[in-house]
């Protein structure tokens, strides 16, 4: 699988995206609430961190796949996925469950 | 978004003595009840799994070696770890709640879940199924 290399426009516009859902949308942050959007079918969007162990990534795309809901592999650490959300703690997974006024999942779908 | 603990669907159970031991769900309940208020589901799975059966062996072993032992269990969502597989044997009117409450009916229960495993092994379907989960 080809890497494709992430300019640094999109990932701006990923992190702007970020924002707005954190400021007007419904997220959950953290592995055991992104599980468990995943299997209440509430979660629309799911990101995770590139250092992010590699089980709990499979164990997150295989949820994923099942519930079918796309997952985005976000092009930073836990530090950075976090800054990104707005918080002060680190962030390795989270599930977005209303985007509010963003449009983070139609510009990552139509990415794909 | 498409919900996929539903019913016949195989699971493999993480915690508990039946940890790495393969199930179906028979019954969810997503919200829980009174008197367990997380979700969880009622799962049939196997407890002892059929051992190899080869060509050389006599009709007496063959038998012998496909029985399996069934278990019944009420388990929470975060201890399953659902699969892409599914397992369609009817077992709905087999297994109910009503199932658990007392121990000569759990063993009645089984003997019926036994009964019909077995008959879905020696079709030789879901051969994942009812194959041991190495680890």
């Amino acid at each position: 699988m080809v890497a494709t290399k992430k300019t640094k426009k999109t990932h701006e516009s990923i992190n702007n995206r970020l924002a707005l859902v954190m400021k007007s949308g419904k997220y959950t942050l953290g592995y055991k609430t992104v599980l468990k959007t995943l299997r209440n079918s509430k979660g629309k969007l799911i990101l995770i961190s590139n250092n992010c162990p590699p089980l709990r990534k499979s164990e997150i795309e295989y949820y994923a796949m099942l519930a079918k809901v796309m997952v985005h592999h976000y092009s930073g650490n836990n530090v950075d996925l976090g800054t990104a959300c707005g918080k002060f703690h680190r962030v390795s997974c989270l599930s977005i469950i209303d985007p509010g006024d963003s449009d983070i999942i139609k510009a990552l779908a139509g990415d794909n | 978004m498409v919900k996929f603990l539903k019913p016949n669907k195989a699971v493999v159970l993480l915690h508990g003595r039946f940890a790495g031991h393969k199930a179906t769900i028979v019954k969810n309940y997503d919200d829980g009840t009174r008197e367990r208020p997380y979700g969880h589901c009622l799962v049939a799975g196997v407890a002892k799994y059929p051992s190899k059966v080869i060509r050389k062996d006599s009709a007496k072993k063959q038998a012998k070696k496909s029985r399996v032992k069934a278990f019944i269990k009420l388990v929470n969502y975060t201890h399953i770890m659902p699969t892409r597989y599914t397992l369609d044997v009817d077992l709905k009117d087999v297994v109910s709640p009503d199932a658990l409450v007392s121990r000569d009916k759990k063993v009645t229960a089984c003997k019926e879940v036994k009964a019909k495993f077995e008959e879905r092994f020696k079709t030789g379907k879901n051969r994942w199924f009812f194959s041991k989960l190495r680890f």
